[in-house]
């Protein structure tokens, strides 16, 4: 370790390294820039780096290391579970700036992109050269592809297409000890032992800064539309699921409570339908042909017979699609001010409706005041569990609370062999649940993983797992 | 009262479509069709009319191929009662089409006929009046407001600087804005029911009218590309580069 700097000396070497104007110290920078979506605690980070190259990526790390100071790497800053949240002195490397698309290849059907492009810039970039880059969610106007990958975002369609990992052709990753590595490099087929480019997906900012990624496009889907179903009850769920994956060629199976639906259409969205239902499907299905759109009809005429459904729509246009996209996609964002305990948990797709009667029954009994809205990419198995706070607790007796409810949750998540975080991460959020699914055996490689990519410990500390004891 | 509504069948508004390769047409292949907006809107006018009291009878009309059909089930679903397809495989102009629909008003006698203000994919707005001319009846086009009453449609009129009241006297032709309404969903439950309702095919040859097109499309081709943005320093650089280089203000 170098010679102790103090703060003052160490954040005029970052601006040595990223230019005078590429360095916020100002409260509300340090605020805004050292903060995800949670807003979890106040955020109270050093100064924010916003670097230009991979280079000086490279010497921030070297300098952070040098100093034994921590880094916060910092995307689009849209993460729900506090992962880019800075709240002790760390240096914020945020890389709005690197946000070039550098190259495309139309044989590999494969872009070059900076870590910085946001998700919807890729997909834009895509669709002008008639592709497709297929992940996709509420988020992705803002959020960033170095974090899609540090995340291994999911999204509205994993049952077609699968999470972030799977479009990872190469990452360029500057490692916690200063190294560039050049991951896999859009290879198709690489097998030389460890595939270290799957370790960094799903790292969360812990091993290193991803600063450039090879990723794959696909060919553009066929024509779809989206149904939206009302469901009679809660085992219908899976009824309707597997007739129409049985009759139709689904790219999304998206499930929402009234609860969810209520709190949309408060924030302005129109009901599809008069008809009030417990629960509700979306879902995107290949219309390409009139047989495909004649397969789907018959469907909805059977899950209607067998009274699983109530009522539906079909969009008849992309209008009417991205209308009705609003309902399930604007639940996030409609709950927010209501301040909700969220938890993001999986199980396998059939475990679905015994998993959620079982929360819902200990809700009921032990948390009556608790009310449970319930959404979330069903045909993956993952549900957003969130729990609005009841007027008379205040917000901390109220996490307390859902602490406590959560212990007898995450029972049920570990009795099915499901997940405590399906694809929001661990970040700080959801690190005391992770010894819950994984066993101390896991737990320990993690943190030689961690280790052998960041040996001085400086990638975003307490991240994924509490900071490692010193012993 | 009969309300008859023409639905055209559009490359879906969503979609960016693209010249072929060939620069013979736009490429169609593997685009998602939809009911041209504005007919969309027609078609929900219609059935409010209905729903309303005021109309007992809605009817559809589209023309072009078979796969037309499916437009006009949509229709159906929507809520119109019957629909009528004039099946043909030309590439119809707006007075083809002006005269086909004229022949089927004569068949049918409504007492109200409505169109879209244009199609998205031409962008003609020819096609509302230029029926209205042939069959003699009063228009009211870009309606925004269409009230029934007395054997009179008032149709209120977004036109430059303001709003237009039209007095027509039925049987008219409307065509619709933007603002007149905006369409429901279209139920599953009701496009099942509409599989069950009646579809008449007639021809151009059956209703007398000659489609030939006195048009010959030369070329299509993308708008050129618009080159970069440049992001200026200073207000007096800005009014500068106006001034002398793009020589828009002076
Ligand atoms: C309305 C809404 C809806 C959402 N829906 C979904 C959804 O459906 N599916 C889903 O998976 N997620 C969803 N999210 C969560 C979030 O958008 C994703 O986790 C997203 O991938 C985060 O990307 P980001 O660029 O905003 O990352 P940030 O929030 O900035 O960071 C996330 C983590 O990645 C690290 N990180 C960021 N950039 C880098 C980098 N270049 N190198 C290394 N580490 C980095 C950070 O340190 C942090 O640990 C949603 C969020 C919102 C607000």
């Amino acid at each position: 370790m170098g010679a102790e700097l103090t703060d003052l000396d160490f954040i005029r070497r970052v601006r040595g390294i990223c230019g005078q104007k590429n360095v916020l110290t100002g409260t509300a920078d340090l605020e805004f820039f050292g903060s995800d979506r949670t807003r979890l605690a106040t955020p109270a980070p050093l100064a924010v780096a916003f670097p230009g190259t991979t280079e000086q990526v490279v010497d921030l790390v070297r300098l952070a290391a040098s100093a034994g100071r921590s880094v916060v790497p910092s995307g689009g800053r849209t993460g729900l579970s506090g992962g880019a949240m800075a709240l002790r002195g760390e240096l914020v490397i945020a890389m709005d700036r690197m946000n070039t698309i550098k190259a495309f290849d139309a044989i590999n059907q494969s872009v070059v992109c900076q870590a910085g492009v946001v998700t919807a810039q890729l997909q834009a970039y895509a669709r002008d050269r008639g592709l497709f880059y297929p992940v996709d969610f509420a988020a992705s106007g803002s959020s960033q592809i170095g974090g899609n990958i540090a995340t291994n975002a999911g999204g509205i369609r994993v049952i077609r297409y699968g999470m972030t990992r799977q479009w990872v052709s190469g990452v360029k990753l500057v490692t916690g000890g200063g190294d560039v590595l050049d991951l896999n490099r859009g290879l198709t087929k690489n097998n030389t032992g460890y595939d270290l480019r799957h370790l960094v997906v799903g790292s969360e900012g812990t091993l290193g800064i991803v600063v450039e990624a090879t990723m794959q496009l696909t060919t553009s889907p066929p024509p779809s539309s989206v149904v939206c179903l009302a469901l009679a009850k809660l085992d219908a769920v899976m009824e309707v699921s597997r007739a129409f994956k049985a009759s139709s060629s689904l790219s999304a199976f998206e499930f929402f409570s009234e609860a969810a639906m209520k709190a949309v259409v408060a924030s302005g969205e129109t009901r599809p339908f008069d008809t009030i239902a417990p629960f509700y499907v979306l879902l995107e299905l290949d219309a390409d042909t009139e047989s495909r759109v004649d397969a789907a009809f018959n469907c909805f005429e059977r899950c209607v017979r067998e009274a699983w459904v109530m009522d539906g729509v079909i969009s008849q246009s992309g209008e009417q699609a991205a209308r009705l996209w609003r309902l399930r996609e604007g639940i996030s964002e409609a709950l927010a001010p209501l301040q909700p305990y969220k938890n993001d948990l999986s199980v396998t797709p059939s475990q679905v409706p015994v998993f959620l009667a079982e929360v819902e029954e200990v809700c009921r009994s032990h948390y009556p005041d608790f009310s449970l809205v319930w959404y979330g990419h069903i045909g993956d198995g993952n549900l957003h569990l969130n729990v609005l706070k009841p007027e008379q607790l205040t917000a901390a007796a109220f996490h307390e609370r859902c602490n406590e409810a959560n212990e007898k949750i995450y029972q049920i998540v570990q009795s099915l062999g499901g997940s405590v975080s399906a694809e929001h991460g661990v970040g700080l959020l959801k690190r005391g649940a992770l010894a819950r699914t994984s066993t101390p055996p896991e737990l320990a490689i993690l943190r030689h993983i961690k280790s052998a990519f960041d040996p001085s410990g400086i990638m975003n500390p307490g991240k994924i797992m509490p900071t490692i004891p010193d012993s | 009262m009969k309300v008859l509504v023409a639905v055209k069948r559009v490359a879906d508004a969503n979609v960016k479509v693209r010249a072929k390769a060939d620069g013979t047409d736009v490429d169609l292949n593997n685009v998602k069709m939809a009911i041209n907006p504005f007919c969309e809107i027609a078609v929900e006018e219609a059935v409010r009319l209905k729903e309303s009291g005021v109309a007992e009878e809605v009817v559809a009309v589209s023309i072009g191929d078979k796969s037309c059909q499916e437009q006009i089930r949509t229709s159906l679903a929507l809520g119109a009662d019957r629909g009528i397809q004039v099946e043909t495989d030309a590439n119809l102009q707006p007075l083809a089409i002006a005269k086909l629909l004229k022949a089927v008003i004569d068949r049918e006698s409504p007492d109200l006929i409505i169109l879209g203000k244009q199609s998205i994919d031409s962008d003609n707005n020819q096609t509302g009046q230029m029926l209205a001319a042939l069959a003699g009846l009063a228009q009211g086009t870009f309606a925004s407001e269409v009230v029934l009453e007395d054997g009179h449609a008032r149709v209120t009129r977004e036109v430059d600087g303001g709003l237009q009241t039209l007095n027509l006297k039925l049987p008219a032709v409307v065509t619709t804005d933007l603002r007149l309404n905006e369409p429901r969903y279209a139920s599953l439950p009701n496009i099942m029911k509409a599989k069950k309702k009646p579809m008449d095919v007639l021809t151009p040859e059956e209703l007398g009218v000659d489609v030939a097109s006195k048009l010959t499309m030369v070329k299509v081709e993308p708008p050129a590309e618009r080159s970069a943005g440049i992001i200026v320093e200073s207000v007096e650089q800005l009014v500068d580069k106006l001034k002398n280089e793009a020589k828009v203000i002076s």
